[in-house]
């Protein structure tokens, strides 16, 4: 076919967003890339993952702050999603089965916070802290408000896709379930939170990932004495160390690939993502 | 059918209402073991509601439901010894075919007695073995010839190979009463009769009693022992698929279950009833003197002869072939009768029409208001019952009006001509009067019959041309008596037959 003027298709509404995305994620990713490989004359080298991982003087990695910084990241960010996931199953399950028929007007409760500026929430629940005699007492206190401050900011993005999920589920799957046999408990043992899993792996990743490098949460709530791995880089860049930072930045994006595709992350949306996956 | 099978599950006065709304409405009924029961009506008339109370998911508003004598109308389903292949198959979409049949299995609990340490008997619940599992799984997989298919995934599977999932999952449970809410609706035509025979013979093997819901009429009448025909959320017959077809208690039925003629008659005496004009010997009796009646007819039970020697007279308007037999409209004066024949005559022909006295169905009739078939005149009057009456022509288009040279102004302004529309006439039996001045009235006739119903006394008049006027009034006239029938302009209802009148 010879079709000489060029025509109009919904191909070219993806330009805004490809541009988007070259210049804002690709770009920045390849600067990281570039750094973490090079030393500060330019030139190309292991040398900064080789001292990432060497640990400072004498101590070896595993006693280095480096690695303490990573082992503490992660148990606030496991303890904060655990956290959130037993406040937010309950309250979307139950937003969702309940018969009432503004459940959105409910669900806007927990949602509602959100819309209040971040840093002004974290701020409040310091002060609030401050004033129970909590805040910055001990490291003890500093890894529980730390916590807290995560499970406080993360909560709606917990609660979101495990409601939507609940909520999608076919009311005769139940329906088959009690029929079968299955009394009240079997039933949601297991159709009703098998069913919900990609609601609640996908609210996971989104606590647990961010969470791992909130550090405004983290500096806030402990006035800057709990490290985690975000506040880590961000020293490294403040201080000129771009390599190091890099380096980091590199690795803990390695981390979370990994951890999103054990999960079976990337499998969860299989279903959106059957229609529109190839985009040219 | 025997009386003395025992009854498994009766309904008895069982009610459902949502929200106020009447759905089911006084369910008396029955179902012996072993039968294949079919709730068969068009989608709204409570089928499915009734199915769902039998299963457990829905609670009667008032009622009871028996299940071998024992009241279940407040047991959950979980509780209740019924399996149900749901409509949508409803295949738990996380577990294999394997884990999906073994589901209910997997919850069942046998007790089982034993002897503990310190020498006691007791007893206690216990899962049913693996090995027992995954026999009783094979064995349905069997039974439903797919066997081999356990470690597939349930979304691979076409619609009739989850269909007969959903069937494996429900009777591995060997459940006493199997409840299928329309199961075979999803599949395709030639799928669906295969299933529709295979369900039928799983039901000889299995000896357990299915209760089976469905709108299609052939399929009921393929597959049950017995028919529940249901219409607005009551019962209007339960039968074999013979008598429901041979012997419909009702207009509702007749025209529901196959085709039929439907025609206005009345019982002119034990063994004789009257339509289209003519009296035909039939097979009822004990009806009241003139009392009108409906009568059907299968069109199969109408037979083409030459066109004299038939006992109506007509021209053939259409044949149409059918694969089997031909579709024959035949329009006697007017009446359009229905046939089906082997052999066609040809469109135009003059034929004639003959009934044997079996295959004329009366039923009484449920009286409200008479009914005719009119046609719009030139003066936007109506011509019905072998009468002219004055009528409101706007009644048909809502928001129209009429302008001055008599044409039909509709709400979108379109112009219409009314003449020689048809329309469905209704009236009411109160709203027609009686009056012994001939001309006074549309229609002439005389008094046939009147009976006394406490209040008022029932007429019916004839007109010259066998129509029929059912009327009520208060005053007494004479059997045989002349009259003249006035129907005021805005008691005559008038719908139109077809969606358009002609355009201008």
């Amino acid at each position: 076919m010879t079709k000489l003027r060029p025509r109009f298709s919904r191909k070219l509404l993806a330009i805004p967003y490809a541009l988007f995305l070259a210049i804002f994620v690709v770009v920045p990713l390849l600067i990281i890339v570039y750094y973490a490989f090079t030393d500060a004359d330019g030139s190309f080298t292991f040398d900064n993952i080789a001292m990432f991982f060497s640990g400072s003087g004498s101590d070896s990695f595993f006693e280095s702050a480096q690695f303490k910084t990573i082992m503490q990241s992660l148990f606030i960010s496991f303890m904060s999603t655990l956290i959130c996931l037993l406040i937010a199953y309950p309250v979307a399950y139950i937003i969702a089965t309940c018969k009432l028929k503004n459940k959105s007007g409910l669900l806007l409760l927990f949602i509602v916070p959100m819309w209040v500026n971040f840093v002004l929430r974290v701020n409040a629940l310091k002060e609030l802290l401050d004033w129970i005699g909590i805040y910055n007492k001990s490291n003890g206190w500093n890894l529980f408000n730390t916590i807290l401050g995560m499970v406080y900011d993360f909560l709606p993005f917990m609660i979101l896709p495990i409601y939507t999920t609940i909520i999608k589920i076919d009311k005769s799957y139940l329906e088959a379930a009690r029929d079968l046999g299955a009394g009240g408990a079997k039933t949601f043992l297991k159709v009703t939170l098998p069913l919900s899993k990609a609601g609640i792996m996908s609210g996971v990743s989104m606590v647990f990932l961010p969470s791992m490098t909130n550090y405004v949460v983290s500096n806030y709530m402990t006035f800057n004495h709990t490290k985690i791995i975000g506040s880590f880089i961000d020293e490294c860049f403040k201080n000129d160390l771009w390599n190091m930072g890099s380096v980091t930045a590199l690795l803990l994006l390695t981390l979370m690939f990994f951890m999103t595709w054990a999960t079976g992350g990337f499998n969860a949306q299989e279903d959106a993502g059957r229609r529109g996956t190839s985009l040219w | 059918m025997d009386k003395n099978q025992s009854k498994i599950i009766e309904l008895i006065d069982v009610c459902k209402e949502f929200d106020g709304v009447s759905v089911v409405e006084n369910m008396n009924l029955y179902v012996h073991k072993g039968e294949f029961v079919t709730f068969l009506g068009p989608s709204g008339c409570g089928k499915t509601t009734t199915l769902r109370m039998i299963a457990g998911f829905e609670m009667p508003t008032s009622g009871q439901i028996l299940l071998n004598g024992k009241d279940i109308s407040n047991l959950p389903p979980n509780k209740r010894p019924v399996n149900t292949v749901f409509q949508k198959y409803a295949l738990f979409p996380h577990l294999n075919v394997f884990e999906n049949v073994a589901f209910g299995l997997k919850l069942q609990r046998v007790e089982k007695t034993y002897t503990d340490k310190k020498g006691r008997v007791k007893n206690k619940l216990e899962r049913l073995p693996d090995s027992v599992i995954a026999e009783k799984v094979k064995n349905a997989l069997e039974i439903v010839d797919l066997t081999g298919f356990e470690k597939r995934s349930v979304s691979t599977l076409s619609g009739g190979q989850q269909q007969r999932i959903a069937i494996a999952r429900a009777i591995v449970n060997e459940p006493e009463i199997l409840l299928l809410d329309e199961p075979l609706g999803a599949l395709d035509l030639k799928m669906r009769k295969e299933m529709q025979l295979e369900l039928k013979a799983m039901h000889k093997r299995l000896g357990i009693t299915f209760i089976y819901v469905t709108h299609d009429q052939e399929e009921a009448l393929t597959m049950s022992d017995t028919i529940v025909v249901m219409s607005d959320g009551s019962i209007q017959q339960i039968g074999t698929p013979e008598e429901i077809y041979n012997e419909p208690k009702n207009t509702f039925v007749a025209d529901f279950i196959g085709e039929s003629n439907i025609f206005s008659g009345v019982m002119a005496k034990d063994y004789e009833v009257r339509f289209c004009g003519k009296a035909f010997e039939c097979v009822d009796k004990d009806f009241e003197q003139n009392e009108p009646v409906d009568v059907v007819v299968r069109p199969e039970d109408v037979k083409i002869k030459a066109a004299d020697a038939g006992q109506l007279k007509g021209k053939v308007t259409s044949v149409i072939f059918k694969g089997i037999h031909y579709q024959i409209l035949v329009q006697c004066g007017r009446y359009e009768i229905e046939i089906q024949s082997t052999s066609a005559p040809e469109v135009g022909d003059t034929v004639g029409l003959v009934i044997k006295p079996n295959g004329i169905h009366v039923m009484k009739k449920k009286f409200r208001v008479n009914k005719f078939s009119g046609v719009i005149t030139k003066r936007n009057t109506v011509e019905f019952g072998d009468g002219e009456f004055e009528c409101d022509v706007t009644q048909l288009y809502p928001g129209s009006h009429l302008d001055e040279e008599g044409y039909l102004i509709t709400a979108k302004g379109e112009k219409l001509d009314l003449t020689d529309t048809e329309v469905n006439v209704e009236v009411g039996l109160h709203d027609i009067t009686m009056s012994d001045n001939e001309d006074e009235g549309g229609a002439q006739g005389n008094i046939i019959s009147l009976i006394y119903k406490s209040e008022y006394y029932r007429y019916i008049v004839r007109t010259e041309n066998e129509e029929d006027y059912v009327l009520a009034c208060e005053d007494l006239w004479n059997e045989n008596d002349r009259v003249s029938l006035i129907i005021p302009k805005d008691k005559i209802k008038l719908t139109l037959k077809v969606a358009e009148g002609k355009k201008v």
